[in-house]
């Protein structure tokens, strides 16, 4: 525990100082002689970053529920207070009880994204903890992470003990109990590892090899030790009413991205976007029940005393009782002064009364995921949204009194040539057009429409696993093609360099040859690779050289059909074969019905043991 | 219209909670506890709420507080106090809600307990010494020199049992329009003598109206 004094002199050169105290209504303490064992909950980017996410808050209840366990949060400290912590020599402390991470049983990391890795190594070291699994005995914390990377960790598989594959709720709550266990009976790390590894969803990157063909691809992973599963097998919770959402937050003070009460009213999506890794790897769709949703996001409402409170899911609309849902908050929210937002809408079933039952806060901006500019290229990506629902959807948007609206698209997308990118321009431009048709438009306001384009990056567990990404260059030349075609100022084009999609690529499909990479970035200054001023693509790519990897081969690359996958010993529940029959698809520009709707037979049905919906009955 | 004034403390790791966030976190609470407080008649109402005096970052105090107005003079004050403290952040707690009897703009100054570490009574001694102790203030007009010794003819330490000091100032601190003196600037002066800023506990005890009484 670093001393007040020190900590003093540290806060008193640093930009908000706040996020570092700890100290927020919500925060557990606990007395540390009077428990058995101490997580500490690490989120690899900043404060503000780390505590809008929904996921820690989720366990972080599940586990201080348990009284002789202590659950602790740590965030990657900004560059000047690093800076300050190196200097004094102040460990990386969590915030509750201010005890360096060292001095923990278990050190989690949340792996929400790939370009936190460097951070990850960054905390690792600020604690003193050797950064790779192999140098750390039973005498080290048990350094873990979960978080959808893991559904591919294997750039960072030398980095951690254990990988949790899945839904945390349970496995983590068992990871816990295995460690309390292993503690008391003085297990050394290997039997630790051992026990752990019977844990379903628990991958022990350590007890898998790794063979390479001539030609640098992967000719086989199989498991090192006996009893260890050839493939491991993701976690789930079958019925999401047997987890209650929290009914608690710590509720920040420093201002956050995401500063609101939140409740996850599903999991999983039956859209089957073909881009899009969450879509695939949160099958299958479940969802949570009016009364528990509501009653819970109530308790939560009065607990943080939070004046807002968001529906957070993958597609929120896609709820099938929805309405059902916005009745029953709607019935306590005003008079407790709650105001509701939904996020996560979709154009195709935009009503006028979702509107109407969550428009009472102020009306700012709205925004439409198009993905694609053209039916074709939509149809591609299996993202079933046409030009009608977009219009429709603007249409009630602007009657209601909006009169900007935000269009986000994707470039560099499997088949996609310049005519999808003028696509991209055309929709938007119909946008405006469309305003100006409508009588009970705003009057005295011209429209805005902003059109945010991202660049793809293939990911995997999703249809387009196989594709190459496509190169900067082409990238390039495609934003400079898009803003030819644009020829209005009510319309706003915002991309980004492509340096880091380029990068989250590579680690999205890396394997473990990796972990050399990105130690040795690490090494040579790389943190915060999300920041576009701390991220030096120079950097990279000689880290690559020198660790003689050939960082082209894992995104500019298609994968074969057939090919061993970096992360094919994972089993997240859709099958190589639905995967392979989607790209085909794809290529055809053939569309998949939601599943909801008809079962496409990804075969994630079987983590639940039977069928997702109940076809027969009508439910929609 | 009633003004009422919350008065509350800022100890601990609340000391790091910076006038935005707390504006914040009160506007939160505020709404939330559904009490009848005034909404500005704007184009996007909000509460009306301000803040007096404002402590710098790291400061702790004592006697800190804000204003709110309601139209319901019969509120149940006691009730307003149960409303809103269990939300609040560890370290602000609230000691009492109660109509305001005078306006903050009669604030005048403010009173410090400072306390110092060992090299703290040389540097005291140090001031005390000095015909003139000129420090740099940063306004949002630009730099300016001023003289401690102004306002702080003589500084006196009261020594603590484990070495280090205690000094009490009283220093002007106006809530609208008037002079400001931040304590970090006294503290500040003592550098030379190797007393540095973080070494120092700065704790606002009492805020004084122009004829010299309590402000409450």
């Amino acid at each position: 525990m670093p001393t007040i004094q020190e900590l003093r002199q540290a806060l008193f050169s640093v930009q908000k100082p706040g996020r570092y105290t700890g100290g927020e209504p919500g925060s557990v303490l606990k007395d540390k002689t009077k428990v058995d064992l101490r997580v500490a909950f690490c989120f690899p980017d900043t404060y503000e970053i780390g505590m809008s996410f929904l996921g820690e808050k989720i366990l972080y209840e599940l586990l201080n529920r348990h009284e002789n366990w202590w659950c602790e949060r740590a965030f990657m400290p900004w560059v000047d207070m690093k800076e300050q912590m190196e200097t004094l020599g102040i460990p990386l402390y969590c915030l509750e009880s201010k005890d360096p991470l060292r001095e923990f049983d278990i050190v989690g990391f949340s792996l929400e994204y790939e370009l936190c890795y460097t951070n990850v190594l960054a905390m690792l070291q600020l604690s003193g903890i050797p950064l790779r699994a192999a140098d750390r005995d039973e005498r080290w914390p048990l350094v873990i992470a979960g978080g959808p990377c893991v559904c591919n960790g294997e750039p960072m598989a030398d980095f951690f003990d254990v990988m949790q594959l899945g839904e945390g709720e349970q496995m983590l709550q068992d990871i816990c109990a295995c460690v309390e266990q292993g503690k008391k009976a003085g297990w050394n790390r290997e039997r630790q590892l051992l026990e752990l590894a019977k844990i379903p969803g628990v991958y022990v990157p350590a007890f898998y090899d790794v063979t390479y063909g001539e030609d640098g691809r992967i000719r086989a992973v199989a498991p090192n030790r006996p009893g260890v599963p050839a493939r491991v097998t993701k976690a789930i919770v079958r019925d999401m009413d047997s987890f209650p959402p929290p009914e608690n937050f710590v509720v920040p003070i420093v201002g956050t991205v995401q500063d609101r009460a939140s409740v996850e009213v599903l999991r999983g999506c039956v859209r089957g976007c073909r881009f899009c890794q969450a879509g695939q790897i949160y099958r299958p769709f479940r969802e949570r029940s009016p009364e528990l949703i509501s009653g819970c996001a109530r308790t939560l409402c009065a607990n943080t005393g939070y004046d807002e409170l968001s529906l957070m899911s993958l597609s929120t609309s896609d709820h099938s009782r929805l309405e059902e849902i916005l009745d029953r908050l709607n019935a306590w929210a005003e008079a407790d002064h709650v105001s509701l937002s939904l996020p996560s809408l979709r154009v195709d079933n935009f009503s006028q009364s979702l509107v109407e039952k969550t428009s009472r806060v102020r009306k700012s901006g709205l925004t439409f995921a198009a993905e694609a500019g053209t039916q074709r290229l939509r149809d591609v990506i299996n993202k079933n949204v046409t030009w009608e629902q977009i219009e429709r959807g603007c249409r009630i948007a602007f009657s209601e009194g909006y009169t900007s609206v935000k269009l986000y698209f994707m470039m560099g997308l499997p088949t996609e040539t310049m005519e999808d990118i003028k696509g991209i321009a055309d929709t938007a431009q119909q946008v405006v057009d469309l305003f100006y048709t409508i009588p009970e438009r705003p009057k005295g306001k011209g429209v805005q429409v902003t059109c945010s384009v991202a660049c793809f990056v293939p990911k995997p567990w999703t249809p387009f696993q196989f594709c190459a990404q496509d190169t900067r260059e082409t990238l390039r030349e495609k934003q400079k093609y898009l803003l030819s075609c644009v020829h209005s100022r009510k319309i706003k084009v915002n991309y980004h360099d492509s340096a880091t999609s380029v990068l989250e690529g590579i680690f999205a499909k890396g394997d473990r040859r990796l972990g050399a990479v990105i130690e040795q970035a690490f090494r040579q200054g790389s943190f915060f690779d999300t920041w576009e001023e701390f991220f030096d693509y120079d950097r990279w790519l000689a880290a690559f050289k020198a660790c003689g990897v050939d960082p082209d081969f894992y995104n500019y690359r298609a994968i074969d059909l057939d090919e061993t996958a970096p992360w094919d010993h994972m089993d997240v529940g859709v099958g190589r074969a639905f995967l392979v029959r989607e790209y085909q698809k794809a290529l055809r520009a053939q569309t998949t019905p939601p599943c909801n709707r008809q079962c496409s037979g990804c075969g994630a049905n079987k983590l639940l043991g039977g069928p997702c919906f109940a076809y027969d009955q009508d439910q929609l | 219209m009633l003004t009422i004034r919350i008065s509350f403390e800022k100890r601990a790791e609340a000391a790091y909670i910076s006038l935005l966030d707390l504006q914040r976190v009160f506007h939160r609470i505020l709404k939330r506890s559904g009490l009848p407080v005034y909404y500005t008649q704007g184009f996007n109402p909000h509460i009306y709420l301000s803040f007096n005096c404002p402590l710098s970052l790291g400061q702790e105090s004592i006697c800190e507080s804000c204003e709110v107005k309601t139209a319901d003079e019969n509120a149940d004050l006691n009730a307003w106090q149960d409303a809103l403290q269990p939300y609040m952040p560890h370290g602000i707690r609230i000691l009492h809600i109660g109509p305001a009897q005078r306006k903050s703009t009669e604030i005048q100054a403010a009173e410090y307990e400072l306390t110092l570490p060992p090299a703290g009574l040389e540097a005291v001694e140090a001031y005390n010494r000095s015909p003139q102790v000129l420090v740099e203030k940063k306004t949002k007009r630009g730099r300016r020199e001023l003289d401690l010794k102004t306002w702080l003819p003589a500084l006196q330490a009261e020594p603590l049992a484990g070495g280090g000091c205690k000094v009490t100032v009283r220093l002007p601190c106006a809530a609208g329009e008037g002079d400001n003196l931040n304590p970090a600037l006294l503290l500040a002066s003592f550098a030379p003598c190797g007393v540095q800023p973080w070494q120092c506990e700065i704790l606002r005890t009492r805020l004084f109206t122009a004829d010299g009484s309590e402000f409450r």
